[in-house]
């Protein structure tokens, strides 16, 4: 009996505590900064058209096959106004076939996908199965509208994407293959 | 002239009854069936049913390259994904003979230990319910799991299919606040093994149910090719990492906990205190692992291409040995990739350990091998 | 008396108790849920009205407007009345509780015999329900219940009727007069003077509620489903009803028979204001004591739980009954009462002790034939 005995006492201590229930979503825990949601595109606010570029590298290495991407000739370009030779034109993104492997984020040459850390992309239950097939307006709708405040942008995958945050009078370009 | 009156019996003629532990369980162990045999309540026979579970695993990473891969040991065994993507990328570096930096060597053992950990409490929840409790082990561990997944996702942002590991060291670098997330989070385990270890371990009911329950002789456990605490449970002291020591192991100060009879009470009590020393692992290696450095081997390409050759490295998992068999080509996905999947192994002689006990402990011995059917399956 | 007239008073007290069931038994599925949560460390149901009030609440209405689904080969009649054959006799048993003096529908001079001996109709509930059902694991279900339940009410009346044998009344000792066993408890409670009834009853208890470690009949995991598996929506519920209103019943009993009712420590002369909520007090008690119990212990084999009953908790009843004969021949002080009964509490620990250290049954040889057998799947 003294077994049982001792556990009714620990019991009692344990019943003692506060409850560590989170009642969402009245409440909801604080992500953190690295939380993985499903992938976005970011807004270049300087010269007012996304970052990316349509090159494709992401749709190469996504393991699962869920993105689809073409590549426009930028007008911008043409005018003088963006840097950027060729500018996205669609980007479809299955978040139902999506893994949340983060390995488009670690290829991007441009910087311009990141995961989306809010409870947005967390939140993403939809009735219907189509509706999860985000295009490019969906996907730089966090960005745009400022609901995507801190993404996780860590100079990640410096080994396999040759890729670091250009220093102060480097060339563009120039990655090793 | 009427027929001869049968004999007189002097017993109940019976017929056994086949019952069918189905693919959906009550229980939460997966998609598994038994079929038994059952005499009254003693099981006479037992065949194990498998395959519900098989996706691919082994062969869709002949299609990926290096990296991709890694998200597929991750769904192999779902509880302990750091300790499979460990093995997948040792099994690379030992085929491309890279070094890992230190610091990522002790970020691979702090985040494998407490994965085990966080393993062994699933296990103890999903025993504790099927033992017959109302679900307050269940609550507990999953309490801890929490904790631990909070410090996995503060890590790298996700809370199961972390993909954070690979081939050469991590993907990325720690949070500056890592190390009293991590103080925070060994003591908030700590106190939740000893909440877990005064509601089951001596409780008398707990006890009736499973002490001597299915002992397993070391030579049945070698012969039939049992590892990790399953095997330990029966009294043979081998742990990979002591044994063949991967990575940094041999710089740790730990026991090995080894059980005496096999049977499921010290299957579970070597769980506990493996987790335990998982948590002695993990301070240690907190204090000794150097405050910068990098987390990659240096020199590496964007496109990893082994050169041909084969190459099988084996990492101790919770579950047992888990083992990667690579073979290359020397391009830049696997030719041939396969996975020994402790699971599977630790499964194979559930007949011999389930007949000739009751059917309710059957349950409790299928719950007790602590298998995940997508490793048995893959 | 409510009135002159008896039938009208009968009628009213009976009223009272018709409306206090229900209630009592969503508080009570509303607080064994939020118990047992707090013992989990976590909250229990917290949407449902403040605080999760309206929980049991709307459990009920989901009960009430679910599909009756019955078995086109079930047998109607048996089937059909199982639940109200569980629920009657617990409900009738209620009449003759007295919570104070006065609060009682009918108070009998053989109310201790009359509430166990009409709450153990309920087997038959079980039985039926099993046999209804017209599903083999439903009658496996129901024979293992049966079985248990038959097994344990045996200790719980000998216990009852040890502690029967030496309650003080005004004319000498023995009764089964509930009202007179808690008068006779005004300076010692019985839990003292009988440990081991205590302990007997507290255990035959847990196992008529179908409470862990002795709910094989309602384990909803393992194998069968039990009794219950065919019956849905308010059929159901009842069965559920029964189960609380069994609760409440062995519940106050347990504090009328062994922690002085509303008697102890204040004495017969306060009026109900205090005694109502002593007893009230003492009954919630024992209710948090099983709503515990069920959230940390796992569950007992059959055979385990059969051996424990038959071998360990009948011969120490026994011995109890043996130990107050003596008593009562002899005429010794109620002291040797408390000793002896004591020895016997120390022996059941110990007995429970030696059971658990067992080793498991031999393992059966596995015969040859079913060895060559190949399961086709």
């Amino acid at each position: 009996m003294l077994g049982i005995l001792k556990t009714i006492a620990a019991t009692l201590g344990i019943a003692a505590r506060k409850p560590v229930t989170v009642q969402y979503p009245t409440e909801k825990k604080q992500l953190p900064q690295r939380s993985r949601g499903f992938p976005v595109l970011l807004w270049d606010f300087e010269h007012d058209e996304p970052f990316c570029t349509g090159c494709q590298v992401c749709a190469r290495y996504c393991p699962t096959d869920c993105m689809t991407v073409t590549m426009q000739d930028n007008p911008k370009y043409a005018e003088g106004k963006s840097p950027r030779k060729k500018i996205v034109d669609t980007f479809y993104i299955d978040y139902a076939r999506c893994m949340r492997c983060d390995i488009c984020v670690e290829v991007c040459n441009f910087d311009a996908i990141v995961m989306d850390n809010t409870w947005r992309s967390v939140e993403m239950s939809r009735f219907d199965r189509q509706d999860l097939i985000m295009d490019l307006e969906a996907l730089l709708r966090p960005s745009k509208t400022g609901q995507l405040k801190d993404p996780f942008r860590e100079p990640m995958g410096v080994a396999h994407s040759g890729w670091r945050p250009k220093a102060e009078g480097e060339a563009k370009g120039g990655e090793e293959e | 002239m009427a027929a001869p009156a049968p004999e007189h019996r002097h017993e109940l003629e019976t017929i056994d009854l086949y019952i069918n532990v189905g693919p959906q369980h009550p229980a939460t162990h997966g998609v598994f069936r038994m079929v038994l045999t059952v005499n009254g309540e003693l099981v006479e026979d037992c065949d194990p049913v498998i395959g519900y579970m098989h996706r691919g695993n082994e062969k869709l990473p002949e299609n990926c390259d290096y990296r991709q891969a890694i998200g597929y040991h991750d769904r192999t065994d779902y509880l302990a994904q750091f300790n499979t993507e460990w093995t997948f990328c040792l099994a690379v570096e030992k085929l491309m003979g890279l070094e890992v930096p230190e610091r990522a060597e002790y970020i691979r053992v702090i985040l494998g230990e407490l994965n085990r950990v966080a393993s062994h409490m699933m296990w103890v929840g999903a025993f504790g319910t099927d033992v017959g409790f109302f679900g307050t082990p269940f609550m507990y561990a999953f309490r801890e799991r929490e904790v631990i997944q909070d410090l996995f996702e503060a890590v790298t942002g996700e809370r199961m299919m972390y993909n954070y590991f690979r081939p050469g060291g991590v993907a990325w670098d720690l949070p500056d606040d890592f190390e009293e997330h991590c103080r925070y989070v060994i003591e908030h385990v700590r106190r939740g093994i000893d909440d877990l270890d005064a509601l089951m371990t001596d409780n008398e009911v707990f006890l009736a149910r499973c002490r001597g329950l299915s002992p397993v002789t070391p030579e049945q456990a070698i012969n039939w090719g049992l590892s990790g605490p399953m095997l330990r449970a029966c009294g043979v002291r081998h742990d990979l990492r002591r044994a063949e020591p991967y990575s940094i192991y041999d710089r740790f100060d730990f026991e090995i906990p080894v059980g005496t009879q096999g049977d499921v009470y010290d299957r579970y009590l070597v769980r506990m205190e493996e987790m335990r020393q998982s948590l002695r692992i993990v301070e240690q290696a907190l204090r000794q692992m150097p405050r910068n450095g990098p987390i990659m081997a240096a020199g590496l390409k964007r496109v990893l291409r082994p050169p041909p050759g084969e190459v099988y490295a084996r990492t101790e998992s919770p579950r047992g040995e888990y083992g990667v068999y690579i073979v290359s080509r020397g391009g830049d996905k696997p030719w041939r990739h396969k996975v020994r999947g402790a699971s599977f192994c630790n499964l194979s002689p559930l007949r011999e350990m389930v007949v000739g006990n009751y059917v309710a402990d059957a349950i409790i011995i299928l719950g007790s091998i602590d298998i995940v059917l997508c490793e048995v399956d893959r | 008396m409510i009135g002159d007239n008896p039938w009208l008073d009968g009628l009213l007290r009976l009223l009272v108790i018709a409306v206090a069931i229900p209630v009592a038994v969503i508080v009570l599925n509303y607080l064994e849920r939020k118990v047992i949560g707090r013992v989990q460390n976590r909250l229990g149901p917290m949407r449902v009205g403040p605080y999760g009030t309206l929980q049991a609440v709307a459990d009920t209405i989901k009960l009430l407007t679910k599909e009756d689904v019955r078995p086109h080969s079930a047998d109607r009649w048996t089937f059909e009345l199982a639940p109200y054959v569980v629920v009657v006799p617990s409900v009738v048993a209620l009449v003759t509780l007295p919570l104070t003096e006065d609060l009682f529908v009918r108070n009998l001079a053989l109310g201790l015999f009359f509430i166990l001996a009409v709450s153990t109709l309920s087997i038959v509930g079980l039985v039926m329900a099993g046999w209804g059902s017209d599903n083999k694991y439903a009658i496996l279900g129901a024979m293992r219940s049966a079985a248990q339940l038959i097994s344990y009410e045996i200790p719980l009346v000998m216990a009852a009727v040890a502690v029967a044998m030496v309650a003080h009344t005004p004319d000498g000792r023995g009764t089964l007069d509930l009202v007179q066993i808690v008068d006779g408890q005004g300076r010692v409670p019985y839990i003292v003077w009988q440990s081991l009834a205590f302990f007997i009853f507290t255990v035959a208890a847990l196992a008529e509620l179908y409470r862990q470690p002795f709910d094989i009949p309602v384990a909803e995991s393992e194998v069968v489903g039990g009794p219950f598996v065919e019956y849905s929506g308010m059929r159901w519920a009842m069965f559920m009803m029964a189960e609380y209103v069994n609760l409440v019943l062995l519940s106050v009993l347990a504090s009328l028979v062994f922690l002085g009712g509303w008697n102890w420590p204040l004495g017969n002369q306060v009026g109900p204001a205090l005694q109502v909520p002593l007893i009230v007090l003492k009954t919630a008690l024992f209710i948090l004591f099983f709503f515990w119990a069920r959230a940390i212990l796992p569950r007992l084999r059959i055979d385990q739980l059969m051996a424990y009953s038959w071998q360990v908790l009948l011969p120490l009843a026994f011995y109890q009954i043996i130990a107050n004969g003596l008593v009562l021949v002899y005429d010794w002080p109620d002291v040797v009462l408390g000793l002896l009964s004591g020895a016997g509490t120390v022996a059941a620990a110990y007995l429970t002790y030696r059971m658990v250290r067992r080793p498991a049954p031999l393992r059966a040889r596995v015969p040859a034939a079913a060895a060559a057998r190949e399961v086709s799947v």
